[in-house]
This record gives structure tokens, C-alpha cells and sequence, in this order.
């Protein structure tokens, strides 16, 4: 996933960006509320991480603009404000979920996933292609009964296919979702991970569309579910 | 017919009330007296002049009377009574004497022998009655005219009384005539004591009374003066918590989270185990500031809010949040009221302390293989049950106090229930700690006794 992490703190900001980058997503670390719009107007984040007091203005103003433009990218709110007013008030301005400091990075893993997968629209966190199953929320992919071991970019690749199953997704979408602002992309960088998935799960997995880019393939009996 | 409430005995209605009726009816009662007495000697000088004009004139009256009369043979004068034209009550009775007391001719009521012997002019008093002599014919006939004092006092007593009897119609008037005016005249002074009254635990606005006495006013704006800066020493301190709970979370929630990292990227070995130990206590010193804010919030008041709250949404919402952490997973068995049924005037943050605190309890020491009961009642009593041992009446009491724990092996910072009970206090409720749980052989159960709003109430 493409996360935007909104946070001041540089100490704490630099250990969530490490975790995020560790499950594989890839991050867009933000100080300001001001960096944190240019963002969102460039990029289509599949999550935001939001710190409420931030120095140039609060985050639930923040939350409260995203949500009367439309925008409905999961946000969850990560604060010092414990009091249960302070939940409420973020609750219904819009967050999908809130988050107290000091919490565990553990458990902030956890609950991206969550928020990832109630917006997939499956809660479901097992998800079946062909003979792999994808156990999202335990991050394990087992191949015939076998489990497959995969790097963080890899199991964010698979996750970029999954979060939309039929869809084609082009070259520069995949970069977009795989690489924060900062980072340098090699031009074949996206068909190098392709080629990897596609030894590890199965050549047909992930097919072509030529010129076009890439889709979650229906597997070798050209069927997938979700149950 | 609803009679008017009497004021209290200590009021100021019934002091001023009281002592005006005292007052007026000793100035009523001295102002009889003195009138009575003046009136008294008044009615004398009538009656004197009176008695003095009726010696004087039956004197040449008698003179001719005696002149046309006949001596008897032995030439001693005989006393006549003068004819009455019809018998009545004399209030004056008269004798006309001869110089040597020989009584010549008296009144018809007249007894002779309770006249004065001395014959000397004037006033003089005598067995109850009041005697004027006067002389004529050179000193030869003494008309000597009496009146019973008594019908004198009698008269004066009858003028008293007339004074006085009004009093027993005035004095009832004007009890409740003093009352009623200065139950209007206090009535913004009854009202601003009322608003007083309102204010309640927590409601520290100014109460802004009009129309007070001046003697009232000056009290009534430092009243308000005082509150003004009560609540902004208690707003004051809840900011303090507040920010210090922001500025501690932030740098804790940073070496927490660095310690988690590093945790994950060495590699096994003493520096790893090191990281495990600073982890650890990074995760007790996070839940021991909280706690201890916590306290500090609930002991420095701010326990109730000015708008009453849905006591079932906030502990909805704690749950959710309980249960998305974690922390409670599928061992919660929840009753809940309807929506709006127990509004309450405590304030939501710290309902939600107290809950969170009691409901953490439950699920660290109770018995993991027993659910823990959360349940709120319509009258206000939100309580937790959790399986366990029994706990003596000494352990009871112990575990309330700040940090002091039960024989337990799980940790916990020992200030949960002390957190606790001082938000019931500060919210004008009470915290009950039972164990047996009621209708149970053993575990241990915390009941919040907690305010209920007033019109709530009266719905139902």
C-alpha cells in the first residue's frame, strides 16, 4: 500500500515509517499539515496516518476538509489526545480508526491491515486464487498447501493486485504504489518483482496486457475467490 | 388550596418578620399606656371642674331653699332631701351643711356619713371617692359635692381599652402584611440563593443575579468573582493534565517505538534482551504516567459537565476501543441500555476513565476462563464482574488505596480503582466493591454509583 504518515515528532515518525516500510507498504513521511495537502493532491493513498496536533494546524481540521471534498482514503488518526471526547470527536469527523500514543508498533501493523481490508470491501483477510491462499491479515501465502516465503516489496506487489483483483494496473501505477517520493526507481524495477512473483506463485498469476501493463491472473483453473 | 411555605427560622424573612411584630406591638402597647394616662388625668379635670361646678351652683340654689323653709320647734334645722323628679342613679351626690356640719339638705343618693367632716373649701379624696367643698354666706353653708372615683376609672379604663383592642386585629395584619412585602423584597434574594443552590459540583459559571438589595449586590458579585476564579484555577489545572499527558505521550510513545524497532532488527543475543528489558519498562512507565494523570484529573475535580451526557454511547465507545486494541478480545459480555436512557451529568471523559479502568481490572485479574459482565443500569450503576477467588473484607478496603494490589501475580500500576473511586466522588457518586459478586459464590464485582440526570428521572 501507499501510505501517507503525518506526524511531527522525528524520533517517533522515523520508527512508524520503518515499520510501515518493514510490512512492505511504502511510505510518504509528512511533518507539516501543509506538506500533508500537496500530498494528497498528487497522490492516491490507500491509507493516512494522522498525528492531531500538529505545528502548523490541528489534523481533525484536516480530516474534516479531506471528507467534505469527497476524498474517502482511509484515514487513521495516531495522537496523544487519550480522552474518549477526543475519539469521538476524530470518529465523526471521519477517521476509520484512532489510535492512542504510546501504542505498539505491533498493533499498528495490525490495524492497517484492518482498515485496508474493511475498505477492500472483504473484512475477510483469507483471499484465494488458483491454488495459492493469502492470508492477508497473518501476511502468509501458502501455494498448494506449501507456504512461500516473500520479501516486503514482493508481498506489497501481491497486495497492489489483490486490493483490486480483475483490474489492470499500469506501470506507473504499480511504481506509484510501491515507491515513496523519495525513492529511485530503475526502469525495469516493476518487471524484475513481476518475474519474481511469477516463480514463486506461478507463472500464470499475474498476466500481461501488452502496452497496457498488468492484472491478478485467474490462476490455472481461471478462478478466483473470495470468500 | 396551597398554603404559602413558612420561612425557616433562621431565615432573615422570619427574623425581620418577627421582630417587626415584637416591635410594633410594644410601641402599640406603650402608646396605650401613655395615652391612657394623659386621657386619665384629662377625664379628672373634666370630672373635677365638674364636681366644682355643681357644688357652686347648688349652693345659692340651696341658700334660697333654706331662707323659704320653715324651722322646726326646737330650732334646729332639719336635713331635707330635695324631691327627685323621677328615681335614678346619681354618678354626683351633694350635702349642704350649716357651719357646725349640721347637715341642711342633701341629694337623694347622698349619705351623710361618708362625707368629710372637715369643711375647709376645696378637692379632696376619701373611701373611693372624690369630695369638693365649697362655702358661701359668710362662711355660714358648706356644700360639700361627691363622686365614686370608680366611675372615673372606669371611664379612662374604657378609653384604654378602646386604644388597645385594635391591636389584636393590626398585629396578625401586619405580621403578614411585613411578610408579604418582604418576601417580595427578598424574592431576587431567594432567587440568586436558589441559583447558588443550581450551581451544583460543576457548574462554575458566574451566576449574574440582577435586582439584589444593594447590601446583597456586593456579596452576591464577589460570590461570582470567586467562582470566576475557581473555575479558571480547576480549567487551569485540567489543561495542565491535559497538555502534560500530550507532551509525556508523544516522547514515550517515540522510545517505545524506537525500542520496538530495534527489538526487530537485532539480532538474538544480550543487546536484544536489553532492548527487551528497556521495551518492558518503557510499556510500565507509559501505563504508570497515565495512570497517575489520570489520578490527578479525578482528584482535582472536573467530574461532571454542564450538559448532561448518554452514558450507553460512551461506554459503547469505550468498548470499541477495548476490543480493537485487543485488550478485551471475546471475553466482554455487555449489557446495555436504550439509547438515551441514562443521561447523566458526569463528564464523558471521565465515565469513560472510570469504565476503562474498572473493565481493564476485570480482564487482568479476574479468571481468564470466566467472561467478564459489564452492565449499566437505567438508575446509574454501572458495575464489572469478574470470576476469581473470594476477597477478605481487609483485602477489599486495601485494594481501593493508591497502589496497593491484591494477592496477584498480574501487573498493574495499583491505582486503577483509586483512579476510580475519585471520579465517583468528584461526581458526586460512590464506588462499592463486592466480593462474592452478588448472586455469586465467588469473584469480585465494582459497582459505580453514579448521578443520574434530574429530568431524566422525572420522564420516566
Amino acid at each position: 500500500m501507499r501510505i501517507l504518515l503525518v506526524e511531527d515528532d522525528p524520533i517517533l515518525g522515523m520508527a512508524v515509517r520503518d515499520q510501515i516500510a518493514a510490512d512492505g507498504h511504502t511510505v510518504d513521511w509528512m511533518k507539516r499539515l501543509e506538506e500533508a495537502s500537496d500530498s494528497v493532491r498528487t497522490v492516491d493513498y490507500e491509507l493516512i496516518l494522522l498525528d492531531l496536533m500538529l505545528p502548523d494546524g490541528r489534523g481533525i481540521d484536516f480530516l474534516r476538509t479531506l471528507r467534505l471534498s469527497g476524498d474517502t482514503t482511509p484515514i487513521m488518526v495516531l495522537t496523544a489526545l487519550d480522552q474518549i471526547s477526543d475519539r469521538i470527536s476524530g470518529l465523526n469527523a471521519g477517521a476509520d480508526d484512532y489510535l492512542v500514543k504510546p501504542f505498539d508498533l505491533a498493533e499498528l501493523s495490525a490495524r492497517i491491515g484492518a482498515v485496508a481490508r474493511r475498505y477492500g470491501g472483504n473484512p475477510n483477510p483469507l483471499f484465494e486464487v488458483g491454488d495459492l491462499t493469502i492470508d492477508k491479515a497473518a501476511r502468509t501465502v501458502h501455494r498448494g498447501g506449501r507456504a512461500v516465503a516473500l520479501t516486503a516489496r514482493e508481498w506489497s506487489l501481491l497486495e497492489a493486485f489483490m486490493a483490486r483483483p480483475y483490474a489492470l494496473l499500469s506501470k506507473a501505477q504499480i511504481e506509484e504504489r510501491l515507491y515513496s517520493f523519495d525513492a529511485e526507481v530503475e526502469s525495469n524495477t516493476i518487471e524484475v518483482f513481476v518475474g519474481r512473483l511469477r516463480r514463486k506463485l506461478g507463472q500464470d498469476v499475474i498476466e500481461t496486457v501488452r502496452g497496457l501493463g498488468y492484472r491478478l491472473g485467474r490462476g490455472k483453473d481461471g478462478d478466483h475467490r473470495r470468500p | 388550596m396551597k398554603w404559602p411555605q413558612l420561612p425557616s427560622r433562621d431565615s432573615l424573612q422570619w427574623r425581620l418578620t418577627v421582630g417587626s411584630a415584637v416591635l410594633l406591638t410594644v410601641l402599640w402597647i406603650a402608646a396605650a399606656v401613655a395615652t391612657g394616662l394623659v386621657l386619665r388625668e384629662e377625664i379628672d379635670e373634666v370630672f373635677d371642674s365638674a364636681l366644682q361646678e355643681v357644688a357652686q351652683r347648688v349652693l345659692p340654689l340651696a341658700y334660697i331653699e333654706l331662707l323659704n323653709r320653715d324651722e322646726d320647734a326646737t330650732g334646729s334645722p332639719t336635713a331635707q332631701m330635695v324631691p327627685t323628679v323621677d328615681p335614678h342613679s346619681e354618678y354626683i351626690t351633694y350635702i349642704v351643711r350649716d357651719a357646725k356640719g349640721r347637715p341642711l339638705l342633701r341629694s337623694h343618693d347622698s349619705v351623710p356619713d361618708n362625707f368629710p367632716t372637715d369643711l375647709s373649701p376645696g378637692f379632696r379624696d376619701r373611701s373611693g371617692q372624690r369630695f369638693y367643698t365649697e362655702s358661701g354666706v359668710s362662711g355660714t353653708l358648706f356644700v360639700t359635692a361627691a363622686e365614686r372615683l370608680g366611675h372615673r376609672r372606669s371611664a379612662a379604663n374604657k378609653a384604654l381599652l378602646a386604644l388597645v383592642w385594635p391591636l389584636a386585629v393590626l398585629l396578625p395584619l401586619s405580621i403578614a402584611g411585613v411578610s408579604a412585602l418582604l418576601s417580595r423584597s427578598l424574592s431576587p434574594v431567594s432567587a440568586w440563593q436558589r441559583q447558588i443552590e443550581a450551581r451544583g459540583r460543576g457548574n462554575l459559571t458566574p451566576v449574574g443575579a440582577t435586582g439584589l438589595p444593594s447590601e446583597i449586590a456586593t456579596a452576591a458579585a464577589s460570590v461570582d468573582r470567586l467562582i470566576e476564579r475557581l473555575a479558571r484555577a480547576l480549567q487551569a489545572e485540567r489543561s495542565f493534565t491535559a497538555n502534560s499527558a500530550h507532551e509525556l505521550r508523544t516522547p514515550i510513545a517515540a522510545a517505545l517505538a524506537q525500542t520496538q524497532r530495534m527489538v526487530v532488527e537485532l539480532a538474538a543475543g544480550p543487546i536484544l534482551d536489553r532492548a527487551a528489558a528497556v521495551e518492558t519498562s518503557l510499556r510500565d512507565l507509559s501505563r504508570l504516567s497515565e495512570k497517575l494523570l489520570q489520578l490527578a484529573k479525578a482528584e482535582g475535580g472536573g467530574g461532571l459537565s454542564a450538559e448532561p451526557h448518554d452514558l450507553g454511547i460512551v461506554l459503547t465507545y469505550v468498548l470499541d476501543e477495548l476490543c480493537s486494541s485487543g485488550t478485551a478480545g471475546d471475553r466482554i459480555v455487555v449489557t446495555l441500555p436504550p439509547i438515551g436512557a441514562v443521561l447523566s451529568s458526569i463528564d464523558c471523559d471521565a465515565f469513560a476513565i472510570l469504565a476503562r479502568n474498572l473493565i481493564e481490572n476485570a480482564l487482568k485479574h479476574g479468571t481468564t476462563v470466566e467472561p467478564v459482565v459489564v452492565a449499566l443500569t437505567p438508575e446509574g450503576v454501572f458495575s464489572v464482574v469478574n470470576g476469581g477467588p473470594v476477597l477478605s473484607p481487609d483485602d477489599l478496603e486495601r485494594i481501593g488505596r493508591p497502589f496497593e494490589r491484591g494477592a496477584t501475580f498480574a501487573g498493574g500500576t495499583g491505582l486503577g480503582l483509586a483512579i476510580v473511586e475519585a471520579i465517583a466522588k468528584a461526581a458526586g457518586g460512590h464506588l462499592e466493591l463486592l466480593s462474592p459478586a452478588a448472586g455469586r459464590a465467588d469473584g469480585f464485582e465494582a459497582r459505580a454509583y453514579l448521578p443520574v440526570h434530574v429530568a431524566q428521572n422525572e420522564q420516566r
